[in-house]
C-alpha cells in the first residue's frame, strides 16, 4: 500500500507502527533524520536488522536536543546500555515517548527516569540538586540549591522517606496539567 | 504499569493481550514502558498466541475466515494511510515548531487556538458555499449596480446584489430541467445553518469536556516548588537564546520563591482590609460603569446609523464613509478600554498575579460581550422593525463592516503594540526593553471576531470565508511580529488551565449568546417581504413547519412527521430530556465528591 520503499520490510514497518505512536510516513521520515546524522554509518537497507549504533555526540548535536539541558540524561535513558549511544530502535522509542500522542503515565515514567541521575529508582536530594543546577545554569549558591531541594521533597514526598518514588512523582504530575504539553519535542 | 518480573508475569501479559481486540491491543503495547526490542518481542509472542488460538478453535481456518482476516489487515493499513494523508495536511507544522522552540508552549497555545478557530470557519464556508451559494448561482438575477472600490470597505453598493448577503438568495425552488430534480432554497438555507450550529455545539462541548477533565486542578493541592522544578521545563524550546532566557527566569523565580514573605499569612489591620475592599469595589464599579457608558454610546451611534440607511442609497463618498463610523468607534472602544482596565488592575493590589490576570480577562469579556449584545439588540429590535427594504442585508452589511474594521485594528494593534513598542523600548526608553506577546488580549480579540462571524452566518453566508482569509493574514502578521519584536514571556503561564478557560469563554458567553441570537431571529422575527429566501413567511421557521405540513400528505414520510411532532416541537420531550440531563449531572457530581473524600482518606493513611 502506498509508495514502494526498500528500507524496511512490511512486517518491520507494521511492528514499528504497533510499538510506537508514529505512522508509516513518520517512521520513514525519522529514519532519514537518523541517517542524516551519519550517512556513512547507517545503511539504507534495514531489512536484515543491522546492528548500527550512533554515538551520543551525534545524537546530542540534533537541533531538537542540542540546547536542552537534559539531553545527556534523555539519551542515556533511552539508549540500550545506558551510555547515550542509540540504535534506530532507541531513537524511534525516544521520539515516540516525547511525541504529543504519548499518554501521561508513559511520559511520567520516562521523565522520572530522566531526573533520576543515579539510576536508583528514586529521585533523592542529590538528583534534585543536579536538576536545579541544570535548570539554572549553576547560578544559585549551594545553600539556595539545598533549600529548594528540601522544599520540593517536603511538598511532593507522600510516604515521608526523604526521596521521591515513582508513585510520588506520578501523583505530582497528575496535579500539573501543563506537563503533557511541556514534556514534548516536535520532530 | 506491568513490570515484567519473571516469566509467569510475561505469560499472563501475553495471554491478556491476545484476548483483546486489535485496537486495544495496539494501544496497550504502545503504552508499555519497555524498550522497543522488548515491545516487539511481546508483540510477536502475542501474534503467535493469536494464531495458535484461532487454530485450536476450529482446525484449519476456512477460506472465508482467512479472507476476512486478510481483509481486516488491509482495511487497517488503508485506514492508516488515509490518516497519514490527513496528517500530511497539517499546515504550519514547521511554523508552530519554530514558535514553540523560541517562545515556549504558552505563546504557542495562542497560535494553536487560532488554527483551531480557522477550522470552524473553513467548515462553515465549505458547507455554505456548496449547499447555498452554488445553487443560487444557477438562479441568479443580474446585478445592475456598478462596482467602485469602496465596496470592499463598506460592503454596500455592488455587493448588495451578490451572493454575499441574505437578500440576494431566492425563495424559489430551483430546477434546471423542467419536472426534473428540484432544490428547495428555503429548506436548504435553514437546514444548512442549523446543522452547522449543531455540529459546532457538539464539537465545542466535547472539546471543553476533554480539556476540563484533563486539566482541572484543585488549586489548593498545587505544589508550587516541586512542579516548578520537575514539571514545567519546556522541552519544546530548542533555541539557545530562549533556553538561556528561560533558565534565567527560572533562577529569578526560585530566588523570589526562597526570599518571599509567605503571601497567605499577611496580616492586615482592619483599616487596611476595609481600604482594600473599597478599592476593589471602586475598580469594579469603574469598569462596569465604563462598559455601560460604552454600550450607551454604541447604541445611540447605531440609531444614528440607521437614520443614515433610511435616508436612501446615496452612493456618494460621504454617506459611504459615514457608514464606517460605527465600526471604527466600536473597535476603538474595544482597543482602548482594555488599557484602562489593566491600569485599574495595577491600582488594586491583588494577592497573586494569577488573580490579576483573571480579573482583567473577565472585565474585558464583559466589555466585549456587552457591546456585541447591545449591537444585537439594536439589530434585532430596531433594524428588523424598521421600514427598510431588506433588513437582513442591512444587518449583514453592518457585521461585514465590523469584521473588516476589527481585522484592520488587529493589524494596527500589532503594529503599534509590538513594532513601535520595540523601537521605543530599544532606542528611546531602553529600560522598557522588548515587549512581550500579550496572550490574553490577543485570544480575547479572536473570540470577539469569531462571535461576530457566527452571528453573521445567517445574514451573510459567505462571511466565514472572509473571516478565514482574515485569520490567515492575522496568523502570518502575528508570527512575523512575534519573531521580530517580542521576547519570550517572563512569568510562568499555567498554559493548560488558560486554554481550558479560553475554550470555556468561547463556549459560554460567545457561542451560547450566538445561539440565542440566531434562535430569536429564526423563531420570532418577521423576514422582509421583498428579499431573501424567506420572503413573505411569518418567520424563518415557518418554512420548516410548512414543509412538515406538505410531508403529512405523503405516506412514505410519515415517520419524519411523527419525529417532528413528538420530539422536536413537543414540550414534554424537552422536559424529560432536561430532567434526565440534570439527574445524570447530579450523579456525576456526587461521584466526584465521593472520590475526593476517598483521596483525602488515602492521603491521610499514607502520611501516618
Amino acid at each position: 500500500m502506498g509508495n514502494k520503499q526498500t528500507i524496511f520490510t512490511q512486517e518491520q514497518l507494521d511492528a514499528y507502527q504497533d510499538c510506537t505512536f508514529f505512522t508509516r510516513k513518520e517512521i520513514l521520515r525519522l529514519f532519514h533524520r537518523y541517517r542524516d546524522l551519519a550517512p556513512q554509518l547507517v545503511p539504507l537497507d534495514y531489512s536484515d536488522k543491522p546492528a548500527v549504533t550512533l554515538p551520543y555526540e551525534l545524537i546530542g548535536s540534533m537541533p531538537e536536543l542540542k540546547d536542552n539541558p537534559f539531553r545527556q540524561r534523555i539519551a542515556e535513558v533511552f539508549s540500550e546500555h545506558g551510555d547515550g549511544n542509540m540504535t534506530l530502535d532507541d531513537f524511534l522509542d525516544m521520539f515516540s515517548v516525547l511525541s504529543e500522542m504519548a499518554p501521561r503515565d508513559l511520559k511520567a515514567y520516562y521523565a522520572f527516569k530522566i531526573y533520576d541521575f543515579n539510576n536508583d529508582d528514586y529521585i533523592c536530594k542529590s538528583d534534585l540538586e543536579k536538576t536545579v543546577n541544570k535548570l539554572t545554569r549553576n547560578e544559585l549558591t549551594p545553600e539556595e540549591v539545598s533549600l529548594v531541594c528540601e522544599k520540593v521533597i517536603y511538598e511532593a514526598d507522600a510516604d515521608n522517606d526523604g526521596k521521591l518514588s515513582l508513585a510520588d512523582f506520578q501523583h505530582m504530575i497528575i496535579r500539573a496539567p501543563d506537563f503533557l504539553s511541556t514534556f514534548h519535542i516536535r520532530i | 504499569f506491568c513490570f515484567l518480573h519473571g516469566f509467569d508475569a510475561e505469560g499472563d501479559l501475553v495471554g491478556s493481550l491476545a484476548s483483546m481486540s486489535t485496537n486495544e491491543r495496539i494501544k496497550a503495547i504502545q503504552k508499555m514502558p519497555e524498550t522497543m526490542g522488548k515491545k516487539r518481542e511481546i508483540r510477536n509472542k502475542v501474534l503467535k498466541e493469536i494464531t495458535k488460538k484461532s487454530r485450536h478453535r476450529g482446525g484449519q481456518p476456512s477460506c472465508c475466515t482467512q479472507c476476512l482476516q486478510g481483509a481486516a489487515v488491509s482495511f487497517r493499513r488503508f485506514g492508516n494511510t488515509l490518516s497519514e494523508h490527513f496528517h500530511q495536511l497539517r499546515i504550519w507544522h514547521k511554523t508552530l515548531k519554530i514558535i514553540g522552540a523560541e517562545f515556549g508552549t504558552s505563546v504557542l497555545s495562542y497560535f494553536v487556538f487560532l488554527k483551531w478557530l480557522l477550522n470552524f470557519n473553513l467548515f462553515s464556508f465549505l458547507i455554505n458555499f456548496s449547499f447555498i451559494t452554488i445553487p443560487q448561482f444557477l438562479a441568479a438575477e443580474p446585478n445592475n449596480l456598478s462596482f467602485t472600490g469602496l465596496e470592499l470597505f463598506t460592503g454596500a453598493g455592488y455587493f448588495q446584489q451578490t451572493v454575499l448577503y441574505y437578500g440576494f438568495y431566492t425563495n424559489a425552488t430551483i430546477s434546471k430541467v423542467e419536472n426534473g430534480p428540484s432544490y428547495n432554497m428555503q429548506l436548504a438555507y435553514i437546514f444548512t445553518v442549523g446543522i452547522y450550529f449543531v455540529i459546532c455545539f457538539l464539537i465545542l462541548l466535547f472539546s471543553m469536556a476533554k480539556f476540563f477533565s484533563r486539566n482541572f486542578v484543585n488549586p489548593q493541592t498545587f505544589s508550587v516548588n516541586a512542579s516548578r522544578l520537575l514539571c514545567t521545563w519546556d522541552f519544546n524550546i530548542t533555541n539557545e537564546k530562549a533556553v538561556k532566557l528561560k533558565q534565567k527566569n527560572l533562577h529569578t523565580q526560585i530566588k523570589e520563591g526562597l526570599t518571599e514573605v509567605n503571601k497567605e499569612v499577611l496580616d492586615f489591620s482592619a483599616m487596611e482590609i476595609v481600604l482594600r475592599i473599597a478599592i476593589h469595589l471602586f475598580a469594579w464599579a469603574a469598569s462596569l460603569g465604563i462598559a455601560v457608558a460604552a454600550c450607551t454610546g454604541v447604541y445611540f451611534l447605531s440609531i444614528n446609523n440607521l437614520e443614515l440607511f433610511m435616508k436612501g442609497h446615496r452612493n456618494d463618498l460621504e454617506s459611504q464613509s459615514a457608514m464606517l463610523v460605527l465600526p471604527v468607534v466600536v473597535s476603538l472602544l474595544n482597543t482602548l478600554i482594555p488599557f484602562f482596565f489593566s491600569w485599574l488592575g495595577h491600582l488594586e493590589r491583588f494577592q497573586t498575579p494569577g488573580q490579576h490576570i483573571y480579573v482583567t480577562i473577565i472585565r474585558n469579556i464583559i466589555l466585549k460581550m456587552s457591546i456585541v449584545g447591545i449591537l444585537c439588540y439594536y439589530w434585532l429590535n430596531i433594524v428588523a422593525a424598521s421600514e427598510s427594504q431588506c433588513w437582513e442585508t442591512l444587518v449583514g452589511q453592518d457585521i461585514y463592516r465590523l469584521v473588516l474594521v476589527d481585522f484592520i485594528f488587529c493589524l494596527l494593534g500589532s503594529f503599534f503594540g509590538e513594532f513601535l513598542r520595540r523601537i521605543i523600548g530599544t532606542t528611546v526608553w531602553v529600560s522598557l526593553g522588548l515587549p512581550e506577546f500579550d496572550i490574553g488580549r490577543n485570544v480575547l480579540d479572536l473570540i470577539y471576531a469569531q462571535t461576530l462571524t457566527w452571528i453573521g452566518i445567517l445574514f451573510s453566508p459567505l462571511l466565514p470565508g472572509i473571516q478565514m482569509i482574515a485569520f490567515f493574514i492575522v496568523f502570518f502578521v502575528k508570527k512575523v511580529s512575534l519573531m521580530r519584536n517580542c521576547q519570550p514571556p517572563r512569568k510562568v503561564w499555567r498554559t493548560a488551565q488558560m486554554m481550558t478557560s479560553f475554550i470555556f469563554l468561547l463556549f459560554c458567553p460567545s457561542f451560547l449568546g450566538v445561539l440565542s441570537v440566531i434562535g430569536v431571529t429564526v423563531w420570532r422575527l418577521k423576514p422582509s417581504e421583498e428579499c431573501g429566501p424567506f420572503r413573505g413567511l411569518s418567520s424563518m421557521y415557518a418554512a420548516v413547519s410548512e414543509w412538515i405540513q406538505i410531508l403529512e400528505s405523503f405516506t412514505a414520510s410519515k415517520w419524519v412527521v411523527w419525529i417532528y411532532h413528538n420530539l422536536i416541537s413537543s414540550e414534554l420531550f424537552f422536559f424529560i430530556l432536561s430532567t434526565f440531563v440534570l439527574i445524570v449531572t447530579y450523579i456525576y457530581c456526587e461521584i466526584i465528591r465521593g472520590r475526593k473524600t476517598m483521596t483525602k482518606l488515602l492521603q491521610k493513611q499514607l502520611n501516618n
